[in-house]
Order: C-alpha cells, then structure tokens, then sequence
C-alpha cells in the first residue's frame, strides 16, 4: 500500500475520531442532532473509495480495541466489543466497503450534479445502512439472544436517522469529489 | 557530498517540470532559488531519489537514486510545514521512529536519541506533544527526527516559509552551524546570501549556477520581468 | 487522548498480552457455550472480581462500564418482552461477564503492548502481500498525532461561519474539514517517505 494511501485512510481514521468527539450539528429542516460517528463511517466510503475507506475504519476499530476511548461517548477497549452492538462496529467495515465500492462503480465526473449526489445517495443506503444493519441484526439476532425478526424490529428506529445521515454523506461526497477528487475510477 | 546530476530531467507526459540538468555539486552549502513553478523542488527531490528522473540519471555519493533505499541513508529532507513532519504525537517517539524503522536495537535508539536532542539542545522538546509546539520548534525537532539517522547530505525545501522573524532567526542560525552538508531551497535569500554556490531555476530550466551575489542578483532580474 | 490502561502491580498486570487475549477468547467461547443460569451467574462474580482487583478506583471502575452496560441491560429487558425470561438473563449474564473479563485485560495492558502484539499477529501476512506489519503502529500515532488539529481545524471553521453570520450546517462544515484535512496527506507521505521509515516500499516515483 502506497504511504500516500496510509496516510489518508489514517487521516480519515483521524476525522471519525474526531466526530466522536465533537458534538453533534443540527441539520437545518430538521431539530435533530446528527451524531457524526457512523456518518463519518459512510463518508469515508464516498470520500475514500472502497479500499482506504475500509482501512480507515479498520484503523478505529484497532483504536479501540487497543484501549482508546475514541468511540462516541469516551467508550472504548475490548469491552466495547462485548456490547450487544458489537455487530454494528464490525459492519462499520462492510459498510465502509461497500459504500465505497458502489461509489466508484456508479459515480463518474462527467455526471451531473445531481446524478453523482444519487449515486453517492444509493453508496450510503446500501452501504451504510443495508450492510450495515444485516450485521448489526445478525449479531443481535445470535449473540444477544434477540431472534431475528425481533432484532429486526427492535433496530428499524434507527433507520430514519441513518436515512438522513446517507443524504448528508451524499452531499458531502459529492462537495469533495469537486473540491478534491479522490475517488478511484473504476470503469 | 558528491552529487551528480548526468542529463538528468524530470518530465510528466507532455509538461517538462525539469530540462535535463548536467552538473556536480560538491560544496558544502548549496542554494537553490527560483520561482514557484520553476522546477526547484523537482530538482532537489531528485536527490534523494523520492522523484525519479524520467531521463537521464542521478548519482550520490557513488550511488544512483534509481536504488532509492541507498540514498535515502546518505540524504536527510526537511520540508515547508513544520506540522506534516512529526508524525507521532510525542517528539521523542517520532525520532526514535525513523530508527527503530532501520532495525537499531532499543538501547541503540535511545543512546541516539539522546545525543540528536544534546546536539541540538532540545531535550525540553522530547516529552513534548507535536500539537503543542510552535514552527521553530517543529522545524528544530524535524531537524532531530532527520538527523538522528546519520545522513551526511540534508535538504531543506524553503525551511524558514512559514515560521515568524523569531523562528526563522533560530532555523537559520541552525542551519549555518550544520556539519553536515547543506542544499537548501529558499525564497528567503538572506538565508543563503553568503552561500558559495547558488542554483537559479526558471520555468524548468537551469538558469543561472553562480556564487550567491551573482546568482541572486540574476534571479532578481528574471522575477522583476 | 487518554487511554484506557491503568497503571498497576496486580495479577492481571503481570500477564503478558497474549495470555490475556488468549484468555479472553477462551472465556469468550465458554460463555457462548453455557446457557447454565448458574455457570453463567459465578462467572459474573468471577470476572467482576478480578475487574476490580486491577486497582481502579471503584466509580472510574463503573463510569467505564456504564455505556456498555446499559446497552446490554436495555436488549435484555427488550428481550424479557418476548422471550421466557431465563433467555435473557442468558444473554444477561453472558455479555456482562464477557465485558468485565475485556475490561480488565484493557485495564491493564499497555497500547504498546497491543501493538506489539498486532504487529505480530500482521507478520505473516506480510508475506501475502496484504499489509505491511509495521504500518499498524504507525498508523496508529498518525491518528493520534492528527486528531487534535483536526479538532482545531473544526473550531477554525465554526470560527469563520461566525465571523460570516452563516449557520454551522453539516456540509458546510464537513467538506472543508475533509478537505483540509485530506490535503496534508500529501505532504506527509513525503515526509515519511523521505525517511525511508517503510523501507521495502517502491517510493512513488511523483
């Protein structure tokens, strides 16, 4: 892997830290704070591509396993892998993944802007919520003991939000392509 | 130091960013100035081979760049940004970084770590946090992480850019006090007044090559066209 | 960033990194193992023993829990809704005793140590080609390194939006963030490369 790559999926890490931190901003048709951490996760997807996006998140998932308290809410350590979440943090790479491998096959420059918005758009609900919450379920489903139509149940009051975020993903992903392109092409 | 450019250039696709450059330098302080845009940084990252020449070849030290493990022993590179160098939170570990990489033992490493902090008075720098540092004090523990490894021939991309009158006092002081040998590329030309020997670079091209008096006062002529 | 280890001289202290991690994948799948309310309840005790032997003081101790905790609690009564109750307190009593085995070995174990460890388990799979091993340490530092002048950086551009009277909106804010940020990746992939700190690797030839 080229230092460069390294150097910006690390960098990428670095900023989903940071949204771990920082507090949540406020989308303006909607008085709801959006808490960043999982957005960042989709965007480093539509930022990255699929390969240093999914580095990236691999990155934080070190991060924490090493016992750095960079999820959001200071949690951290291999304790937070005991939580019956757990699946939703593996997802994170999956849904890093796929984000980023829908995004360079559907997104290309000479697309208008609100093609390549769609196409970011489709990356991150299927990426970041799809993928994401098979997962998610699925260890809900087995490790926590829920069942999987319960598991399913109990998780769709968070779609709505994820839903947002995919959209806001989608806008940032496409402001940054224009800004500065990062995004693989792949034909 | 012995560095020999033998019709080296640097082209990408159709754009020339370097015409083939034949020439030896072995002074011991070595400027390099011109325009931005004018090929400075392509000439001078050609020696440390982290840009390849796209014709014609480079040799330091008896050893061509295309080997660029070799040469990266001998050339130590500081660059602009005091910030994008120290790459690990605390100063200490980040020199102790470059050599743990080329396989010193850990009492190794720390009995040279020690002696680049004496050398350059910084001990009260090492337990420091990069993110708390000014731009001198970067450049100074940048200085420490480069020449911690031992390279004879150190590079400086315009090294006093973006630090304030303070700082760019002490990096200049520093640097006229190096053993080492010295190339160092500056839009600051009190920095190399004194030098021996002055590079200009104009649109690709090797424009002048002259001591310093003679060579700045042809680049002025060149930026006040 | 602080991290989660605490300093100490206890038992768990002195284990190297690969027996706790050893144990605590073994503890892992006994737990998954046993639907036995009363294996599962002493395993509870067990493991909060030793959790609070390591030396934390006792409400850091359960401020660190907490957040996971409350998860754990919260599937459970969710599940208590639906299912025969001794399911739940299963899945209960599992999860807890798992998570308070995983915070001690966090407790006391050094990121050091767990890079160390890391690098090793990445060995071998250095020879597939995948990754380079010592890339893990480092990438690890350039986080750290860089997460606070991200922070910075965010406060600047809240900063500017101010000084302009414009809302903070995420895209406004994010994209210049992402940008800047990703900016300096150039700049210090040069940096490390002109080190030769990742040796082995073909040096970009821009």
């Amino acid at each position: 892997m080229s230092t460069r790559d390294l150097v910006l999926s690390a960098l990428f890490a670095a900023i989903i830290v940071a949204l771990g931190i920082l507090p949540p901003i406020t989308l303006g048709f909607i008085p709801v704070p959006i808490t960043a951490q999982s957005l960042g996760v989709m965007m480093a997807g539509v930022v990255l591509g699929a390969r240093r996006g999914t580095i990236a998140v691999l990155i934080v998932l070190v991060l924490v396993a090493i016992g750095l308290p960079v999820l959001s809410g200071g949690r951290g350590g291999l304790a937070a892998f005991a939580a019956p979440t757990t699946g939703f943090l593996i997802g994170w790479v999956f849904a890093a993944f796929v984000t980023g491998y829908l995004s360079e096959r559907l997104v290309k420059s000479e697309q208008s802007a609100l093609m390549q918005t769609v196409g970011f758009f489709f990356a991150a609900i299927i990426g970041g919520i799809v993928v994401l919450y098979a997962f998610g379920i699925a260890y809900l489903a087995v490790a926590a003991q829920l069942g999987l139509s319960k598991a399913f149940l109990g998780s769709m009051a968070f779609i709505p939000g994820d839903v947002i975020k995919a959209f806001v993903a989608a806008l940032v992903g496409r402001a940054v392509m224009v800004g500065y392109p990062l995004l693989p092409v792949r034909s | 130091m012995d560095i020999r450019f033998e019709s080296a250039g640097v082209s990408y696709g159709a754009r020339v960013a370097l015409a083939p450059v034949t020439l030896q330098l072995t002074e011991k302080r070595v400027g390099i100035i011109g325009l931005n845009g004018s090929g400075k940084t392509t000439f001078a990252r050609l020696i440390n081979g982290l840009t390849k020449p796209s014709v014609g070849r480079v040799v330091v030290n008896g050893r061509d760049t295309a080997d660029t493990k070799a040469v990266l022993t001998d050339v130590g590179f500081i660059f602009q940004s005091p910030q994008n160098q120290i790459i690990l939170p605390v100063v200490r570990d980040d020199i102790a970084f470059g050599l743990k990489s080329r396989g010193y033992k850990p009492a190794e490493i720390t009995a040279k770590v020690e002696a680049i902090l004496q050398r350059f008075s910084a001990a009260h720098l090492a337990e420091r946090r990069a993110h708390e540092l000014s731009g001198g004090e970067l450049q100074l523990a940048a200085l420490c992480s480069v020449l911690a490894t031992g390279p004879d021939i150190l590079i400086l991309d315009e090294p006093t850019n973006q630090l304030d009158l303070k700082n760019r006092g002490l990096v200049q002081r520093l640097v006229e006090s190096l053993p080492e040998s010295a190339i160092v590329i500056s839009h600051d030309l009190e920095l190399v007044a004194d030098y021996e020997r002055v590079l200009v670079f104009h649109e690709g091209n090797l424009f002048a090559d002259a001591p310093a008096t003679e060579a700045i006062r042809r680049y002025r002529e060149i930026a006040s066209r | 960033m602080k991290s989660l280890f605490v300093e100490g001289n206890s038992a768990m202290h002195r284990l190297s990194a690969r027996a706790k991690l050893v144990a605590l994948a073994a503890v892992g799948v006994l737990l998954f193992l046993s639907a036995n309310l009363l294996l599962l309840a002493l395993a509870v005790l067990a493991t909060a023993a030793i959790y609070f032997s390591i030396g934390l003081p006792t409400r850091s101790a359960l401020a660190r829990l907490k957040p996971i905790f409350l998860t754990i609690l919260i599937v459970a009564l969710f599940s208590l809704t639906f299912k025969p109750w001794h399911v739940a307190v299963v899945a209960l009593l599992r999860l807890t005793a798992l998570m308070l085995f995983a915070a001690a070995v966090t407790a006391t174990t050094t990121i050091a140590q767990f890079i160390d460890e890391i690098t090793l388990l990445a060995r071998p799979l250095e020879r597939l080609g995948l990754l380079r091993a010592d890339d893990v340490g480092l990438a690890v530092g350039l986080v750290v390194r860089f997460v606070p002048e991200i922070l910075d950086r965010y406060h600047a551009i809240r900063e500017a939006h101010a000084a302009r009277g414009l809302k903070v909106r995420p895209t406004t804010v994010l994209v210049p963030l992402i940008i800047l940020t990703l900016r300096d990746a150039d700049n210090i992939a040069a940096a490390i490369d002109a080190r030769g700190v990742r040796r082995h690797v073909n040096v970009r030839t821009r």
